[in-house]
């Protein structure tokens, strides 16, 4: 260890002795007993950790009531964190950009080096899991983990007007719900602490927290329904999905993606599975034990996996939208009255989106995000890499219902003396705030 | 280490970083032995409004250019103290990496509080410990079939997530990476102890009749040669890389498209009054993880036997070695339904089984049991 003195620097004149100490290793300084009797007395110090009781932070959802769901691979359990008034702020007067000029705002720079130095550590330790949209707030809180091993410290972070903030747990109203172990863990010889269910979707619908995910083991098709407030005395519905093949064979499939839906009145899950097929269940036929097997409705490319899965209506033609995001492709969009109507089963021929006629109507959109959300009527938001700097992780948002980005491409309505045909010119003042 | 130099003064401000060895979680960044007048003067500034990560702030020292020229400071809280103002990261410091604290009372507006404290420091990183290498690669056989489902990965150490895509991959019978064979899953799937990694070859292209099978074909050629190769770039907890890339070589054989069929398997009974294992024998190698879990034996009344599980050969062989010497009785061997083999096959149907007709699908988790008595 050595110390030097640097000299003072600042313009003021006034000499200001600075230190600069340089330390090898931490275990060198042990701390006074006077810092440890501090700690004690000033009450509940939260250094070390977020909230104690989530142990990683994944899929997020938002509930009814400003409920924020958490679902937690490591802990094996989903959390529900009643938010109060003082834990979101409304963003309802922050810039999105020009609507009718296809323009959006980078809502944050380099989010992943941001989200490094607010919890202290480099860029390439940080891990963005999902992001979720506070309504009315509008305000997006992303699910983060620091650390990429068994040293990984999970994070709730919200953007609030630019600014990075972290949410922090403990003070906030929590329950939490274990996923049910499986097989049964009496009839097991030792617990075994390698099983994992890898969460990947958490969905609120009427009353109820639907969870799919991966298991590290079997190759399950587990879907969870739990009644939500968590409830010991009801139990948890689980449902082992199956799915057909050309009328031939069925097999089982772990959900990546859900979203539910009434069409046609009654309220339906729709699901897009790791081997591609998007699936349609009433969700009336999942029930507790059951093994369902759903209407193939659709399928996606080989080599592809589904990001997020949302519905929007379109500004223009008022007409209600899902949207699939896709990590190797653009994205699919197709409408929600002919999800209802899509004839099930693939037909054979060229893979596409739409075997039982949804092709006819699927849309392919150029979004090319890592994380996707609605934000509102007219606008969603991205987590993307920046397409000319592919190193910076930014939070941009996009406009509905075409997505796209007209800052980021080479059009002639871009130069000054350009033609323009769309009026860019006349709706450049017309900036977006909230709506 | 030692001790600090003392290069200071008593009773001149002193910024330091706060650890205890058995405490981490304690660690923080701390001003003491300020001037009583400052001291006061915080106090007043606080209640006013004003914020200590104004004062005293601690922020990453950045690697390489910064991309974003507004990184916020390290988020903590704050205690004020008799002397001075601690920090307190809200997650504790990370080994290898530099930070920069900073004491600046300049915003209280006195004269006489110019005094600019800056401290440079980090943890080193942990340099005990071996590099992580494979220890082994289930399945164990070099035969394995068109249809295989997974593979697991045994790490000798704890490994960090996010290099499997660019650091796994199967090279075909022309020692060329095969495109859109191993699936690339949402979440890497590791053991919590992030030393097992389950790999799986893409289901679209196993189950017949789905979309990717029709246009591609199934992930593996039978009769060819394949090898799953982990590359050197995955690295550990620490940031350490494998000692070395790892290979596994193997020959396909014929798709295995049937349930695991009870009535096949061989068993071995042991004697009365020995540990002599129980041996279940099978016909194709089972899944070593499942193998582990899901097979217990139970004796006449319903008691789960304590005991050791040791799967081997190839995962064809499954022994009890029991904790106790076996008593003469009637014992139950529970098997769960589903249990399954290395290309997802389970006790009740094969990984794609023909449609069962009609909607009403019962559940079919049969309780399944192998019995044997010893005299």
């Amino acid at each position: 260890m050595k110390t030097t003195l640097a000299s003072d620097t600042e313009a003021s004149g006034t000499h200001a002795r600075r230190d600069v100490l340089r330390f090898a290793a931490v275990s060198a300084f042990g701390l006074a007993l006077s810092g440890r009797a501090f700690a004690a007395s000033t009450g509940a110090v939260s250094g070390g950790g977020g909230s104690g009781l989530l142990q990683s932070a994944g899929a997020l959802a938002f509930g009814p009531d400003n409920v924020l769901f958490v679902a937690d691979i490591r802990g094996a359990a989903i959390h529900a964190f009643a938010l109060r008034a003082s834990d979101v702020t409304s963003q309802a007067d922050v810039e999105l950009g020009n609507f009718h000029n296809f323009e959006g705002r980078d809502l944050v720079q380099g989010l992943d080096q941001k989200l490094g130095a607010l919890l202290g550590t480099t860029l390439d330790q940080i891990v963005v899991n999902d992001m979720a949209v506070h309504q009315p707030s509008q305000q997006i809180f992303i699910s983060v983990e620091r650390g990429r091993s068994t040293d990984a410290l999970p994070a709730i972070v919200k953007v609030n007007h630019g600014q990075l903030e972290v949410l922090e747990l403990d003070r906030i109203p929590h329950s939490q719900v274990g996923i049910p172990n499986e097989p049964d863990p009496k009839a097991m010889l030792e617990f075994n602490t390698q099983r994992s269910f890898a969460i990947t979707d958490v969905k609120y619908y009427n009353g109820e927290v639907f969870v799919t995910g991966v298991s590290n083991q079997r190759f399950a098709s587990t879907l969870h329904r739990i009644p939500y407030p968590f409830n010991a005395q009801m139990a948890t519905c689980t449902v082992e999905i199956w799915h057909p093949v050309h009328g031939q064979f069925e097999t089982r499939a772990p959900i990546i993606r859900q979203l539910i839906k009434e069409v046609q009145g009654e309220p339906h899950l729709f699901a897009v599975y790791g081997c591609t097929p998007l699936v349609r269940f009433p969700l009336a036929a999942l029930k507790d034990g059951a093994h369902v097997r759903g209407d193939v409705i659709g399928e996606l490319g080989y080599g592809s996996n589904p990001l997020d899965m949302v519905t929007f209506s379109d500004p223009f033609d008022q007409k209600e939208y899902l949207l699939v995001t896709i990590d190797t492709r653009s994205a699919s969009r197709v409408a929600v009255l002919d999800l209802g109507t899509a004839k099930p089963e693939p037909t054979g021929g060229p893979i596409d989106f739409g075997p039982g006629g949804l092709g006819r109507t699927q849309g392919l959109l150029p979004i090319n995000a890592e994380h996707f959300a609605i934000l509102n009527s007219k606008w969603a938001v991205e987590i993307h890499r920046h397409p000319k700097t592919a190193h910076r992780l930014d939070v941009s948002s996009l406009m509905v219902p075409y997505f796209f980005e007209r800052r980021d491409g080479m059009s002639e309505m871009n130069w000054p003396d350009g033609p323009d045909p769309f009026q860019y010119r006349e709706h450049r003042g017309e900036i977006s705030r909230g709506e | 280490m030692g001790r600090p130099m003392t290069a200071w003064v008593p009773d001149q401000p002193l910024l330091r970083v706060d650890s205890d060895s058995h405490e981490p979680a304690l660690g923080g960044v701390r001003v003491s032995s300020l001037d009583p007048n400052l001291m006061a003067h915080l106090a007043r500034y606080i209640q006013a409004g004003g914020l200590l990560q104004s004062i005293l702030r601690v922020a990453v020292i950045p690697t390489g250019a910064p991309i974003a020229d507004d990184l916020p400071d390290v988020f903590g809280h704050y205690q004020l103290l008799e002397d001075g103002v601690r920090f307190i990261p809200h997650f504790p410091f990370a080994r290898g990496v530099s930070y920069r604290a900073s004491f600046d009372p300049r915003r209280l507006g006195r004269a006489e509080f110019s005094e600019v404290l800056t401290l440079e420091f980090s943890l080193t990183a942990e340099q005990n410990g071996l590099a992580p290498e494979v220890k082994r690669v289930f399945p164990s056989s070099d035969c394995l079939p068109e249809n295989l489902l997974r593979f697991y990965v045994c790490f000798s150490n704890p490994m960090r997530r996010g290099r499997v895509e660019t650091e796994i991959s199967l090279l075909g019978p022309d020692g060329e990476p095969a495109p859109d064979v191993l699936y690339r899953t949402p979440v890497e799937l590791w053991g919590r102890s992030m030393q097992r990694l389950t790999i799986l070859l893409d289901p679209g292209r196993l189950k017949r009749g789905v979309g990717p099978n029709r246009e591609l074909g199934p992930p593996l050629k039978v009769g060819q040669d394949y090898m799953l190769v982990i590359g050197s770039g995955i690295v550990d907890l620490s940031g350490r890389p494998l000692r070395e890339t790892f290979y596994k070589r193997f020959r396909v054989t014929e798709a295995v498209r049937e349930h695991i069929a009870l009535e096949q398997w061989k068993m071995v009974t042991p004697e009365t009054k020995t540990r002599q294992p129980l041996v279940l024998n099978f016909p194709r190698p089972l899944d070593w993880v499942l193998l582990s879990q899901m097979i217990t034996i139970v004796s006449a009344d319903g008691q789960l036997l304590g005991g050791r599980i040791v799967v081997d050969q190839c995962e064809t062989r499954w022994s009890f070695i029991p904790s106790f010497p076996w008593a003469r009785g009637h014992y139950h061997i529970r098997v769960e339904s589903s249990l399954e083999d290395i290309c997802g096959n389970s006790v009740i149907a094969a990984f794609d089984r023909p449609l069962r007709p009609g909607n009403d699908l019962a559940y079919e988790a049969a309780k399944c049991s192998i019995s044997f008595q010893l005299a």
